[in-house]
């Protein structure tokens, strides 16, 4: 008998994971959804994942967008190290900017003491809507600014110079060279930056301030950890998963460009960048973007002071699991990504099937809609059937994680699988190099960067996560995300400013390895 | 022989339908306008592409049913024919072995192909170190390696400049004299061919519109034809 391909075997499972997850939520409760009563409850929760992730999405992409246009009109000294900043900025872990909203905005944060400082007394309190904007915000505009800068450095030195003959004026600039690729690019990161905030847990979970003001994911977590009703727990899992599916699909229609990396610095010199009123209004857009971006990244480094007063046996284990969990997960995220690539290809090049080939390119996408807990929640129902339920968190963590990294692992191997097929698959096949023997010949030199990227960056996801591990983490499974999330919850900031330094530490060294990796060699 | 009978292969925006014959030790130069259908035709020899109907025979043996590996066949392309992480000799080793796993006789079977293409000593280079030309001897040697009787060259020397393309044309007429193959070529600029070819056939809009020797297709009515239609290209 033939064996199935590995891609198909590894479609079989996460589908079989998926759906058995959600029925073993569904059928648990046996006495039908207690949800039906929830409605007011439901349309609260609904109400403010929504409000809270267009405003967020609205308030990321102006202060990206502004700031990409004011980097890509300036040069200045730095200007290479701040876009290197902004790139990054991706990588800092929720329950680490939570910490970065606690020490500028917090009750004794440096900004409410400059405020009392000034003479301003009034409380202000960041719960609720301005904790989780300023989060979302922080999180999400250097992000976006980032992605607009890279297209916005792809337009041809020629139509530059067309430019220049032509005696654009700034506004002629704006129409014809910069909305064109401001336009292309915005509908997709609005779906994208819209989906990660209505996703959005940690954030909101420590950052609400209580339950009036839930997301649909943090309102999972409170049925499962809390209230122990499952079936809530899958009739909203079921929500958040139509939910998110159309996102996902909206945004597979518009996301089908690549993401460009490179960006070519210096090389172009813009006509606009003389005009007297962009030049102010650049200087305000800069200082804003700094005032902003620039004590909330520095307050991370604020735990320098006292990494020496954490460092203990608890420290050193929750480390340990972190890394262990971190290495699985991206184990599991490179291999499988690596599987479905390779079947997506093979069903689109050799039995020239492109919608087979469809599916197999979508399936790893649908992992971003597919709420963890609900998915952590019903597999653990499976799983405690079979182990020791305190093992539960032990396969759960790494196996959920790993699937919660794929999209992007996949995103970034499959076009070089295709790449590698379109210039070798016809000598390939002519020489009868097939199977393993055509991953190692033909494949692997030309992924092996790239799939060491993508594990870094999967680890570098993984390490920071706090997600599921909310649900299991206690006395016996502890991570690091977990840890400083205890310490925030004891207002020990103190020891949480150090955790955070030294998680944003192993994502930012994972990050970067992943950033070399995939730019050598190009 | 190599007997081609109303392969019909069919595209929304291009159609084909080749009938045309190879003497066995033959080299046949394939000519004809750009997007008439000559890779098609190689391709589909090499099974890459499948034809709707027709039959496909070489020495009798139908080609149809086989995977591109098990055809009797091997082929070299204009470009990417070289893995770049693989020396020049592991390259040529794929021909004989895709597994790279070889025996003492096979590695000096390697040497002697990489000095039969005029490539001695470059057995270690890797294909960024070597030129155009170079990286089309190793593909050569590869096919020529493989032992398979039948080669297909797909315009294997067309982004090279003229002298150069002339002397590896020189040397695949060397290369036919010391091992008998048969050989079907696409190629751009007739002329150069034209003495060294058994036959030339010109393939337009996917059909094989005459078949003949060189002088008789370059000197007779189709002769200003095909002129102008290769100068288009």
């Amino acid at each position: 008998m033939k064996l199935p391909h590995p891609g198909s075997l590894v479609a079989f499972v996460i589908v079989a994971l998926v759906a058995g997850g959600f029925i073993a939520l569904a059928t648990v409760s046996g006495e039908g959804p207690t949800s039906l009563s929830i409605g007011p409850y439901l349309r609260r929760v609904l109400a403010f994942s929504i409000i809270q992730a267009a405003l967020s999405t609205l308030l990321s992409l102006s202060l990206g967008a502004a700031l990409a246009l004011a980097l890509a009109r300036r040069r200045f000294p730095g200007r290479d190290l701040v876009l290197a900043l902004l790139g990054t900025t991706m990588v800092i872990p929720t329950i680490v900017a939570v910490f970065a909203v606690f020490a500028v905005y917090g009750r004794s944060g440096w900004f409410t003491q400059a405020l009392s400082f000034l003479g301003w007394t009034d409380s202000f309190s960041i719960f609720g809507y301005p904790g989780i904007l300023i989060a979302h915000v922080f999180l999400n505009a250097p992000f976006v600014a980032r992605i607009l800068l890279d297209s916005l450095s792809l337009v041809p030195a020629e139509q530059w110079r067309l430019a220049s003959a032509l005696d654009f004026k700034p506004s002629h600039i704006f129409r014809h060279l910069d909305w064109p690729v401001l336009s292309a690019e915005l509908p997709g990161l609005a779906g994208l930056v819209f989906l990660l905030c209505f996703k959005s847990f940690a954030i909101v979970l420590a950052l609400g301030g209580g339950p009036s003001r839930s997301t649909l994911e943090v309102a999972i977590y409170e049925a499962l950890k809390i209230d122990l009703d499952f079936g809530r727990a899958a009739w909203l899992s079921l929500i958040q998963l139509a939910i998110c599916l159309t996102l996902t699909g909206l945004l597979n229609w518009t996301l089908t460009r690549p993401p460009t990396a490179h960006t070519i610095r210096g090389l172009i010199k813009r006509p606009d960048a003389r005009n007297g009123s962009l030049r102010i209004l650049d200087a305000v857009v800069l200082a804003a973007g700094s005032l902003f971006i620039a004590p909330l990244a520095l307050s991370m480094l604020s735990g320098l002071a006292y990494i020496s007063d954490i460092v203990d046996a608890d420290l050193l284990r929750a480390f340990m699991t972190s890394v262990t969990i971190a290495i699985i997960a991206a184990t599991i995220a490179c291999i499988s990504a690596l599987a479905l690539a390779s079947s997506a290809r093979r069903w689109r090049v050799a039995l020239r099937s492109p919608r087979i080939a469809a599916f197999y390119d979508f399936l790893p996408n649908t992992l971003l809609a597919v709420p963890p807990f609900a998915l952590t929640a019903g597999l653990f129902l499976i799983v405690r059937r079979f182990t020791d339920p305190s093992a539960a968190g032990l396969i759960l963590l790494p196996l959920v994680n790993g699937l919660a990294a794929l999209p992007f692992v996949y995103r970034s191997l499959a076009p070089r699988l295709l790449t590698a097929e379109e210039r070798y698959g016809r000598v390939a096949a002519s020489l009868g190099i097939a199977g393993m023997n055509k991953l190692a010949i033909m494949d692997w030199p030309l992924i092996k960067r790239p799939f060491g990227a993508a594990f870094a960056l999967a680890m570098a996801l993984s390490f920071g996560d706090f997600g599921i591990i909310a649900l299991f983490g206690g006395q016996e499974l502890v991570t690091l995300p977990y840890l400083l999330f205890e310490r925030l919850g004891a207002y020990r900031l103190d020891e949480a400013s150090a955790i955070g330094l030294l998680i944003v530490i192993v994502a930012f060294l994972l990050a970067h390895a992943s950033g070399r990796l995939s730019h050598a060699g190009d | 022989m190599l007997v081609i009978e109303n392969c019909r292969l069919t595209w929304p925006d291009f159609s084909a339908d080749y009938s045309m014959r190879v003497d066995k030790g033959d080299l046949c130069a394939v000519i004809g306008p750009s997007g008439g259908g000559k890779t098609t035709l190689l391709h589909m020899i090499a099974g890459f592409e499948t034809p709707e109907s027709g039959t496909l025979t070489f020495e009798g043996q139908n080609l149809l049913p086989l995977e591109p590996a098990k055809r009797p066949v091997a082929i070299v392309f204009q470009d990417h024919n070289l893995f770049p992480h693989l020396t020049a000799a592991q390259n040529v080793a794929l021909g004989l072995r895709p597994s790279l796993r070889l025996t003492d006789e096979e590695r000096v079977l390697i040497d002697d192909m990489l000095d039969a293409v005029g490539l001695k000593g470059f057995d270690t280079r890797k294909p960024g170190e070597m030129s155009g030309g170079q990286r089309q001897r190793v593909a050569l040697a590869r096919a020529l390696v493989s032992g398979r009787p039948l080669i297909l060259l797909d315009e294997p020397f067309s982004s090279l400049d003229p002298g150069l393309r002339r002397d590896m044309i020189q040397l695949v007429g060397e290369l036919r004299r010391k091992r008998p193959v048969t050989i079907l070529m696409t190629i751009h600029t007739p002329e150069d061919v034209a003495d060294l070819a058994d036959q030339m056939v010109f393939v337009a809009d996917g059909k094989v519109v005459a078949s003949d020797v060189p002088s008789a297709i370059l000197g007779g009515p189709l002769g200003a034809k095909i002129a102008a239609a290769v100068s288009n290209t």
